[in-house]
């Protein structure tokens, strides 16, 4: 990629110096000179035919020729005229002797920044910013004024819940940094800042708590991000398919979240959260396999009914993974474990049906994932003659026709709620996919090949590892401290260690004997 | 050294644990009881000393060679060549247990359930599983071992729970009721078994807490020799004097569940559930041979070797294996004498030789 000195994505393109991000910009060497004229020229033929970008002449007092270059929608035209154009048109330039002081005492934006090369002014530009330019000035000054349309904070669609705050992250990093700043307010929460995508320059976070994190972790997860060289990132999949541990893994090795409260909750345990702009989606890592079957209700109800669910949520984890190839083991290779009268009438069911146990299923199973990718993939108008043409074709017609078994039918609905049971949409998928393969095994080797798929199942999930940290960690290798967050939920006064990843931690969240009790508390 | 990953003392205790018991509560009971009756429950106590005698001997040696496995420090205690041949005689005897082992698993799985089912399917199908494990190395199978390890001790009790009603303690009775001699003889076969912890000779450089190493080890004897005890105990209480005659005691037993007309005929879950401990027993046999040949042949990476050592398990499970009535004659007749020289006497002679090497350079260094 990099042999010629030159990166892909520019060989056959523009002729500049290769490299924008994490190396000098192209237009690094250009400087500004003290002509307008020179400077706009240069800015001009960088952005000819654009025709999104504005430059507007005008004058500073009577005498001083000044441009200002902006993008029309990244930044509202209003505060251009309300708090540059103004002030300075009416402002007597002979009070003010350099460019500093009249920013200073005329200008009423609060983010100004100087801009000494060519390379900072298009970066400014294109994030938003007004760039001044100034007759007789060797810099220009970028105007902290960028405003474009987004998308307010609303609940997040992927991870609901009943109780706990509803706002989700939206598209705007800002205001997703804001989500969590406003959460925690100790400046011990570090946002680093990297540029990453060589043409969308897209701006990715890494947020952590310093003191809590372990240092390792971070300088593991920005040297990953900094490897990364990829023309655009549009979403933080494209990260974290660039920085996992396993490429050739159906599971996630980082947990997305859209939640500003679990991704918090991530920060105080020591974990680093990678936003990036663009997409509503933080990245959490590192993760274990039984963080993703935490959801953030789980600690905010009471916790004897969060043990119960998670449980649960286990127990459906088997079942959507394993009923149908067991349904299809038991049918096929061992009648004699179903008691007779239940046999008696899958039997009389089964009847009917052309085909063998395994056809049925698979027939049934790839028929429902299509109508469930067909549903998200739809116009919203459409999705409830899908649910119709589902519920009648696959349900009642389909046993009806003869085509397959009542039981089937029933197994495969089971198996979908159970999938939805997972709280991380990419584990229940990873669990979607690798339902298929063992059920082939249980049509050709029965139980024994359901349990041989499982057995690989465990063993490609124990060599997994997430930034290092074993991916069944608290089970394999056994922890037994961290089963207050796996096994069960502890109440938080109980909840006193962080979870345990690598390295150096701060081991302690709260103070000792915290239980509480109807004993009230001493006066002082 | 060619394993990078470490596993603890007590992943390697719970690792050995179903790697002695998989096939020992398959056919053993009926083994001892052919020659201990209803003392049957004792054998396993006696066979119990080989275990201890092992783990003792293997830690031994692993203090005077603390970084090296059996097959590197074979070498430094007898000489390169002869090193290497014991080296080679280990390498090859597991490779050969291990296509027995196989062999066995495959039979009871065709034998009790996929009747139609060609064997070499069976065989090849979980030696293609454990390659996945043993490529992934010794930290893999650890940590696969402690996760299936309750799912395989789990039903297993439970299934003796449901049972309870069904056992008759007056099968008990009498005890030694021809001396101490039979219950010897029944522990001449599982003595093979326990023995099988000479396998830690390999494991103990793999540990990252190699101080705690005997420890788990011995415990994990106890465990094995406390599990023996208990299903030759379950066996003689349920069947009574029959137990002699069935092949596979235990999964008879799992017929007699019937609960509530629902929980019936349960072997099929028994089975299911003791593929994991077969997996595991395999995994870590199939493993040793990996890492015994990569060091016998002084290669820098194990991992080419999985594939073709696989292979080979293959051919050794038919290989000079005709059939189960030849092979269980085998495990009475022949598999003691040359286990017992290879897990007992070998091993006591290895460290006799680097106790009398070993001693004056200590001397020396006191000096």
């Amino acid at each position: 990629m990099n042999r010629n000195g030159r990166k892909w994505w520019r060989t056959n393109k523009h002729k500049l110096e290769p490299a924008r991000q994490n190396s000098p910009s192209p237009y690094a060497h250009l400087t500004l000179s003290k002509e307008t004229k020179e400077n706009l020229q240069t800015l001009q033929d960088i952005y000819s035919k654009c025709s999104d970008v504005i430059f507007r002449p005008f004058y500073i007092g009577k005498t001083i020729k000044a441009h200002v270059v902006f993008i029309s929608g990244l930044c509202t035209v209003q505060d251009v005229d309300q708090y540059v154009l103004t002030p300075l048109m009416q402002a007597n330039e002979n009070e003010f002797p350099d460019m500093e002081q009249m920013a200073e005492q005329v200008l009423a934006v609060s983010r100004i920044k100087n801009l000494a090369t060519i390379a900072d002014c298009i970066e400014e530009i294109g994030s938003g910013n007004p760039v001044l330019l100034w007759e007789g000035e060797e810099r220009a000054l970028s105007l902290g004024l960028a405003k474009w349309e987004k998308r307010n904070i609303e609940e997040p669609s992927a991870e609901v819940g009943i109780r706990g705050p509803r706002e989700g992250f939206t598209e705007t990093l800002d205001v997703n940094t804001s989500q969590i700043r406003r959460r925690i307010k100790d400046p011990a929460l570090k946002m680093e800042r990297m540029k990453i995508g060589g043409y969308t320059q897209t701006e990715v976070i890494v947020a952590y708590m310093e003191g809590i994190v372990d240092q390792t972790l971070v300088e593991e997860a920005k040297a990953r991000l900094n490897r990364i060289q990829i023309d655009g990132i549009l979403e933080s999949g494209y990260i974290e398919e660039m920085i996992e541990d396993n490429p050739a893994s159906p599971f996630p090795q980082l947990k997305d979240t859209e939640r500003p409260d679990t991704a918090c909750s991530a920060l105080l345990e020591g974990r680093v959260v990678i936003l990036v702009d663009g997409t509503p989606f933080a990245l959490i890592a590192p993760v274990t396999f039984f963080a993703l079957f935490q959801a953030a209700e789980d600690y905010y109800q009471r916790y004897i009914i969060s043990t119960a669910i998670r449980w649960l949520r286990y127990l459906f984890l088997g079942i959507s993974l394993l009923l149908p190839s067991l349904y299809v083991a038991i049918i096929t290779f061992h009648q004699e474990m179903v008691p007779t009268s239940l046999l008696i009438s899958m039997a009389a069911s089964r009847e009917a049906v052309p085909f063998p146990g395994l056809v049925e299923a698979l027939l049934m199973e790839i028929t429902f994932e299509a109508l469930r990718e067909a549903g998200v993939r739809l116009p919203k108008q459409i999705g409830a003659a899908v649910s119709i043409v589902g519920a009648l074709v696959i349900g009642q017609a389909a046993v009806d026709a003869g085509l397959v078994s009542a039981p089937m039918v029933i197994v495969v609905a089971i198996t979908g709620i159970a999938n939805f049971m997972v709280p991380r949409y990419s584990v229940g998928t990873a669990v979607r996919l690798l339902r298929f393969p063992i059920m082939f095994l249980a049509g050709t080797l029965g139980l024994l090949g359901v349990m041989l798929g499982l057995i690989a199942i465990v063993v490609h999930l124990c060599t997994l590892r997430s930034f290092g940290v074993p991916y069944l960690s608290g089970i394999s290798p056994l922890k037994p401290k961290e089963w207050k967050d796996i096994l069960y939920r502890s109440p938080w006064w109980a909840m006193k260690t962080r979870p345990h990843f690598t390295g150096e931690f701060n081991q302690y969240r709260q103070a000792p004997d915290q239980k509480p009790g109807p004993e009230r508390s001493e006066d002082p | 050294m060619l394993e990078k990953g470490k596993i603890s003392a007590f992943q390697m205790g719970v690792m050995m644990y179903p790697t002695i018991i998989a096939t020992a509560i398959l056919s053993l009971p009926a083994t001892m009881a052919t020659y201990a009756h209803n003392d049957l429950w004792l054998s396993p106590i006696w066979a119990s000393f080989a275990g201890f005698l092992t783990v003792y001997v293997s830690h031994r040696l692993h203090q005077y060679y603390p970084q090296q496995t059996l097959i590197e420090y074979s070498c430094q205690i007898v000489g390169l060549i002869p090193g290497k041949l014991i080296g080679f005689l280990y390498c090859f005897l597991y490779l050969m247990w291990t296509g027995q082992i196989v062999r066995n698993y495959a039979e009871f799985v065709v034998g009790a359930f996929l009747f139609n089912t060609p064997i070499v399917v069976v065989i090849a199908s979980m030696i293609l599983v454990c390659v996945f494990a043993v490529r992934g190395g010794i930290e893999v199978i650890g940590r696969a071992a402690l996760l299936f390890m309750p799912l395989f001790v789990l039903p297993l009790c439970l299934m003796v729970l449901l049972l309870l009603p069904d056992l008759d303690w007056q099968n008990f009775f009498p005890v030694l009721e021809n001396g101490i001699v039979p219950s010897l003889k029944g522990a001449v076969v599982p003595h093979i078994w326990l023995g099988e912890f000479w396998l830690t000779a390999f494991l103990f450089p793999l540990l990252a807490d190699s101080s705690k190493g005997r420890k788990w080890g011995m415990l994990s004897v106890l465990a094995v020799t406390i599990t023996m005890i208990a299903t030759n105990l379950f066996s003689l209480f349920l069947f009574g004097s029959d137990v002699s005659s069935m092949l596979y005691p235990l999964m008879i037993a799992s017929r007699y569940v019937s609960i509530a007309d629902f929980f019936e005929n349960l072997e099929s879950v028994v089975m299911a559930v003791w593929v994991l401990g077969a997996f595991v027993k395999i995994s870590v046999f199939f493993y040793v041979i990996v890492l015994g040949s990569a060091q016998l042949m002084e290669v820098t990476d194990y991992r080419p070797l999985v594939w073709p050592i696989g292979f080979l398990i293959v051919l050794f499970s038919f290989w000079g294996i005709p059939n189960m009535i030849v092979f269980n004659y085998l495990d009475e007749t022949s598999l003691p004498y040359y286990g017992f020289f290879m897990q007992i006497l070998l091993p006591l002679l290895l460290l006799l030789i680097a106790k009398l090497r070993n001693k004056p350079q200590r001397m020396k260094s006191a000096a």
